[in-house]
Parts: structure tokens; sequence; C-alpha cells
């Protein structure tokens, strides 16, 4: 195990992916203890997405100190770790939409299971079978909860369940709705092209890791904005 | 928020704080320990008040024989042990199951639903194994069943991934009054459990997710002013249970255990646990 108060390693100087660890940590940290801040201020309705918006930066910002550890120490991408905290914080992300709504948990879940699951067994390769079958399987369940959530709805399409609760509630919860919407089909799509990168050998899309591109900085990026700006955009429904 | 969230929240604080300052691995027996005797065996060491407490859930008649059946139970467990590890272990992770999820829900649903209970347990205790499965499998050699699985080709992310998705699909079909603060509180044990050794999960997930908010519960239907004078009424009957301990260990070393410790460990868990389950189950009612 890791001592990350005391016996953490220092970034190098101009080790620009190991400051973004560094950002990710303290960032998630700090979202944390705000967003448990504001659990004492909102309305009761809203305390249990507060406490979920927390846990999802809590988790991020433990293993954003191992991550950060792991590349100082090695060099190496922490691909596992990155694993875990998506286990962990994907289904709470999830949540917060059943929680705003009350409708959609069974689907949500199910589907964050499928896309977890396949992506998982498409980038480890433990239950045989190519990358592009287990990508698009993983594809096909994040679409359908973009679809679910009223992602579409954006642009004038069609939704489910979850995304026509989100724009007809009351208060501010259609606009913050919106906001994750905008997370789940933006922010969100950074995953797949990590997968695509990590898995290109032999497949059709083969060529996509020669992208001058250093993924550690677009998932840290990416994990920052969408996981504080979740519970952000949850935080300004709640706080009206 | 009710005493059992309340404790229940100290206690993940407690069990995070391990991990965020970094405990070595080699300190694991000595934490078990201090967890065990400070708090896993007191708040089973006044089941013979508790028992009698709840007079919709009295079964015993007389304090004589609440003591022949606790003991009987302990006893019968113990042969159970030599006569069949396999089944010893297996009686124990069914009745864990039921008591570890019972304890779970509570302050989330009512302890009503038996088989929600048990599937809630299940996971707990699923998770803690899959979690620390190769480490777990060393442990448990003398089961031929166990050690002949090959788990080379699996990463310990794919066994967290099965753990986080069996929770989920669990969850989702039951229905639970706070379906989201048990599910989260759940995901933090379980990063708990991915990120420290099977004896520390089991030490941090057993003392503080399960007994400390079972003693405060216990405290709080005591109905005592001074959690001091409350806790040296556990005192007794746990100093018993390490002698009890002792002399199993000291006069049945070879015949329960062929030397190994932690599953010696096991057996007495599970010898104290077996009667203690009984008695609980009586003592949440309606909590």
């Amino acid at each position: 195990m890791l001592n990350f108060i005391f016996d953490a390693a220092s970034v190098a100087p101009g080790d620009f992916t190991g400051f973004t660890f560094f950002i990710g940590s303290v960032s998630m940290l700090a979202a944390t203890v705000w967003f448990l801040m504001q659990h004492g201020q909102v309305d009761k309705k809203f305390k249990d997405s507060m406490l979920v918006a927390a846990l999802i930066t809590g988790i991020a910002a433990v293993h954003y100190f191992y991550m950060r550890e792991q590349w100082v120490l090695t060099g190496e991408s922490p691909t596992e770790l990155r694993y875990i905290d998506w286990i962990l914080t994907v289904p709470l992300m999830v949540v917060e939409f059943a929680l705003l709504t009350g409708v959609g948990m069974r689907k949500l879940f199910w589907a964050s299971v499928i896309m977890l699951v396949t992506g998982y067994f498409g980038e480890s390769g433990v239950m045989g079978g190519t990358a592009t079958m287990w990508g698009t399987a993983s594809a096909l369940a994040y679409f359908y909860m973009a679809y679910e959530v009223g992602c579409l709805t954006i642009f004038g399409g069609p939704t489910g369940a979850v995304g026509t609760a989100l724009n007809s509630a009351s208060g501010k919860i259609p606009s913050a709705g919106r906001m994750l919407q905008w997370f789940v089909l933006v922010g969100w799509a950074i995953y797949p092209l990590g997968y695509l990168m990590g898995t290109d050998a032999g497949q059709w899309y083969e060529g996509m890791s020669n992208i001058a591109l250093d993924m550690n900085v677009v998932y840290n990026v990416g994990d920052a904005i969408n996981k504080i700006g979740f519970g952000m955009a949850v935080w300004s429904a709640a706080r009206s | 928020m009710d005493i059992i969230v309340r404790s229940k929240l100290i206690g993940l604080i407690l069990a995070l704080s391990i991990i965020f300052f970094g405990l070595e691995s080699s300190y694991s027996i000595l934490l078990f320990l201090i967890i065990m005797l400070s708090i896993g065996i007191p708040h089973g060491s006044v089941d013979h008040i508790i028992a009698f407490i709840n007079p919709e859930a009295r079964r015993f008649n007389s304090k004589l024989i609440f003591y022949i059946v606790y003991l009987s139970l302990i006893l019968i467990n113990i042969i159970l042990w030599i006569i069949s590890p396999f089944l010893g272990l297996l009686i124990f992770l069914l009745i864990s199951c039921y008591h570890f999820g019972e304890t779970q829900v509570l302050g989330y649903n009512s302890t009503d639903n038996k088989l929600l209970n048990f599937v809630i347990g299940a996971n707990i205790l699923l998770s803690l194994f899959l979690n620390n499965i190769i480490e777990l499998q060393e442990i448990l050699y003398i089961l031929p069943e166990f050690s002949n699985l090959d788990l080379s080709n699996f990463e310990s992310v794919f066994f967290l991934l099965i753990s986080v998705a069996v929770l989920m699909l669990s969850v989702t079909n039951f229905n639970i009054k706070r379906k989201v603060p048990l599910y989260a509180e759940i995901t933090i044990i379980y990063m708990v459990f991915y990120h420290t050794d099977l004896l520390t999960s089991f030490a941090l997930y057993f003392g503080f997710c399960h007994s400390l908010p079972m003693l405060m519960l216990e405290f709080k239907e005591f109905k005592s002013d001074n959690f001091i004078k409350f806790y040296f009424k556990t005192l007794p009957f746990t100093i018993l249970s390490l002698v009890f301990g002792f002399l199993l260990y000291h006069f049945n070393n070879d015949l329960l255990t062929s030397d190994n410790l932690i599953l010696f460990v096991f057996i007495i868990i599970s010898s104290l646990t077996l009667p203690h389950v009984f008695i609980m189950k009586d003592f949440v009612k309606d909590k």
C-alpha cells in the first residue's frame, strides 16, 4: 500500500502528465469537501444526490492519489487503477439521473454494467473474441444510456423515460439535466476514444495509437471535468 | 440521521483512513487483533442481555436455557468443523451472509425481507473473497474443491468488476426504501476490499461496518447514559471468548487446523457467530 501523505513522491519538473495527475487528485479532493459541505445546505430530497456527488469525487481522489504515485515512481500508465475508479464511479454517476428523476435506475444500471463489463473484456482479452466485437457491445450500451437520459433531445431527437422525466421536472432540474446530458454526450466520449487507441492492434481502426495524443492527460482532464461537473450540475439543481 | 447510519459513516471514514494513510500489510494481523478485541468480539458479548431485551422476540424461559442453547450451538459448530471443514465453512458462510446483510440493510430498509438480507450479505462476502481470491486460495488449501482452481488468467480488476456488477443487479431487483445510500456505502466497502489484503479487509469491514454500528445500537437499546459503563458490560464475555479460543487452539490445533492460524481464526469466529446470529435476528426486529 502507498502512503499518500508522508511518503508521496514529488512530480518532477517538466512532467506535465504528472502535473495533471496532481491537479486531478487535489481538485477531486476539494470537490469532495465542497459537496459534503453543501450536503447540509440543500433540501432533504437532494441530500442523497449531494452525498453521491461527494462519493464520486472522493473515490476518484483516492485513485488519483494512487495514480499519481504510480506515474511518478514508474512512469507507467495506471490503466488498472483507472478501471477501478471507473468501475466504482460510473454506476454512481448514472444513479444521479435516477435520483433527480425517480425513474430509470434499473435500466441505467443494466446498461452501465453491460458497458463496463464488455469494455473490460475487450481491453483485457480475458474472454476471447475481438476488441471490435466487445467495443461494439460496450458502445451500444453507452448509446442506449445516452438515449435513455435524453442526450438526443439536445438536437430535438427522441428520448427514454429518464430524459422525459428530466426535461419535464420542476425547478432547476431541467437545466441541470441538460448539463448532465451534455456531460454524457461529450464528456463521456473520451472513454471510447481511449478504448480505440488502446486496442487498435489488428483491428479495422489500426493506427489509432499513432495519434500524437497523451491519453493520460486527456483522461485526467476529462475525468476532472466529468466528475466534478456532474456534481456541480446536481448542486445547481439542489441549491434552488 | 439515526445512530446506525451515523456509526456506519464513522466506520467508513475509519476504514478509508486506513487506506489513505497507507498501512503496511505486515501490520494486518495486529490491526485484525486490535479491531476484533476492541469492537468485533465485544459487540457479541452482551448477547446474554440482548436476548431478553425485546419481549416480543424472547424465546428463552430462563437464563439457564439460554446458556445451554447458546453453548450447544458453539459445540455443534466445532464438531462440524472437525468432521467436515468444507461443511463447516459452508454453513458459516450461509449464516454470515444473512447476518452481515441484515446489519447492512439496517438504516436503509426494514429487515423483514429475509432474502434481501441474505443477498446483500452474500454480495459483501462475495466481494471480500473475490477481491482477495488468490490470498484466500492459499489459506484454504485444505479444501481440494478450492485449491485446484486456476485463477492465474484473471486480473484483480476483473473480480472487482464482477462484484460491482452483481451488486448493481441485486440492488435494482429488490424493493429497498433507501436504495442509493445502501449501494453507495457498499461501493466504498468494495473499494476497501480491493485495496487491502484479506485480513485487513475483513477486519475493517467486520469491525467498522458491522460491529461498530451494532455496538452503538446495543448501547442505545441499553438506555445507558454512559458508554464506558456499557462497554464494561461487554468485557466478561469478551475475556471468556478469548480463553475459549486459547483453549481450543492449545488442545485441538492439529485436529482442527493443520497449523493454519488464519483458518483457525475463521473457526473461532464462526463458533462465536453461529449463536450470535439468532440473538441478533430477534434484536433488530422493527429497527
